[in-house]
């Protein structure tokens, strides 16, 4: 994967072909940094609505309005506190949860009902705060872009009008069936572990969530996107076993709030 | 007495979800006399040995390994009863990418949120205008903060553990 996208990155920049990526995007190539805030909102708006099409919101505004609590006080804690950061359990018994640029957040009311405390939401939450917070999904939208250069199909622009970002996203939120890399991942749950703990919860909400996750069977449907697209639970324990070793030994007054956690009604 | 205390203090902080389990160890680790990272070791943990889990402490664990009680970091165990093997078995195969594909077995009986699933979907403009109209100000959320006792508190992220990502 990563050889082809070198080749065709050399390919791209080969003299000889005079060829300019931006340009030829109207200036409006989806380059880190380059995209403006305004065009990653407009291009997770899209992602987010159509995953919205695939499992609705649940309609239960109360819950909504405290996962937006919950979601929005762990995001002030990050470095991009300003974003108009959106959360929302959405109607599927899968177990996941899912991050759309500029301040998406996804969670599935399957997963929702497995968690015991509010640092549990807090922690789920935070691992999808902190890929919107590293542009992950925007860097993988880069990616296939580039690809999508290299296959011939230039020429749009991008981010600067619907059409333009559908081009970009693909067919309604398949996004959100593709992998990140697993650095992408691991670097989401060191992250989320440490954005949790600044907004005053106990940081180990997200591990315990993925011992939950970890005792799903790998023939229970609930789980099968998310094993699909994450490594399993069990090799991201360990690895945030390794990044964390006695880095939150100080760290002793967490809150877990089980019983502020909001129950469902249905 | 101030070790009593403390004691007392562990079997209190000992939650249900924890104390009485089966686990396996996700890596090599001390086991130590009192669960702190200075405390003496007693004993250690080679990865898939198999503890039991008595007690919860803070980020540490009270496991029996064998003959061995000492205490560990909670990341260093997975909870519950792995058939240890085939356990194993699962994360290889997930690795070579031989699981995940084709086992879309939903138990529920309703469709799940899978490729097709999502690639088929459609904008939902209702949902994503709820969506909005569901989102709290800034002041709102430091208000719900500080009810539920929630203080901010500096802290780096954790680097990148040597080894890199793999």
């Amino acid at each position: 994967m990563r050889g082809l996208l070198l080749a065709l990155l050399l390919v791209v920049s080969l003299p000889a072909m005079a060829f300019d990526l931006g340009k030829t995007l109207g200036g409006k190539s989806l380059k880190i940094g380059k995209t403006s805030k305004t065009e990653e909102i407009r291009i997770g708006r899209e992602i987010a609505g159509n995953l919205l099409g695939a499992a609705p919101l649940v309609m239960d505004a109360e819950l909504q309005k405290y996962v937006n609590r919950v979601g929005l006080w762990v995001a002030l804690q990050s470095e991009r506190p300003d974003l108009p950061w959106r959360f929302g359990v959405i109607d599927s018994s899968d177990l996941n949860a899912f991050a759309a640029p500029g301040g998406y957040v996804l969670i599935t009311k399957g997963l929702y009902r497995t968690l015991n405390s509010e640092a549990e939401l807090a922690g789920v939450l935070a691992h999808e705060i902190a890929h919107v917070v590293k542009k992950h999904h925007l860097k993988l939208l880069q990616k296939q872009q580039l690809l999508d250069a290299g296959a011939g199909l230039l020429g749009e622009q991008v981010g600067k009008d619907s059409d333009s970002v559908r081009k970009l996203i693909g067919s309604g939120a398949e996004i959100c069936a593709r992998s990140l890399d697993k650095g992408a991942e691991y670097e989401a749950d060191r992250m989320g572990v440490i954005l949790a703990a600044r907004a005053g919860y106990d940081p180990y909400g997200l591990p315990e969530v993925l011992q939950a996750i970890g005792h799903a069977g790998r023939d229970d449907g609930r789980v099968a996107l998310l094993f699909k697209t994450h490594p399993h639970p069990d090799d991201r324990l360990a690895k945030l076993g390794e990044a964390v070793g006695d880095r939150l030994d100080g760290v002793k007054d967490g809150k877990m709030l089980r019983e502020r956690l909001y129950k469902m009604k249905e | 007495m101030r070790h009593d205390l403390f004691l007392l203090g562990a079997l209190l902080a000992t939650t249900a979800a924890w104390a009485g389990e089966p686990g396996t160890a996700l890596k090599n680790d001390s086991l130590r006399a009192e669960p702190y990272g200075d405390a003496k070791a007693v004993g250690s943990l080679n990865r898939g040995d198999k503890v039991d889990i008595l007690a919860k402490q803070g980020a540490w664990l009270q496991v029996k390994a064998g003959k061995t009680t000492g205490w560990v970091r909670l990341l260093s165990i997975k909870r519950g009863s792995s058939s240890g093997g085939s356990e194993a078995a699962g994360v290889l195969a997930l690795a070579s990418g031989r699981a995940g594909t084709g086992q879309v077995v939903s138990t529920t009986g309703v469709r799940g949120l899978n490729e097709e699933a999502l690639k088929s979907a459609k904008f939902n403009d209702a949902d994503i205008q709820l969506l909005d109209t569901s989102a709290v100000s800034a002041d709102d959320a430091r208000q719900f903060a500080a009810t539920g006792g929630l203080a901010a508190r500096r802290l780096d992220y954790l680097p990148e553990p040597k080894g890199g990502a793999q």
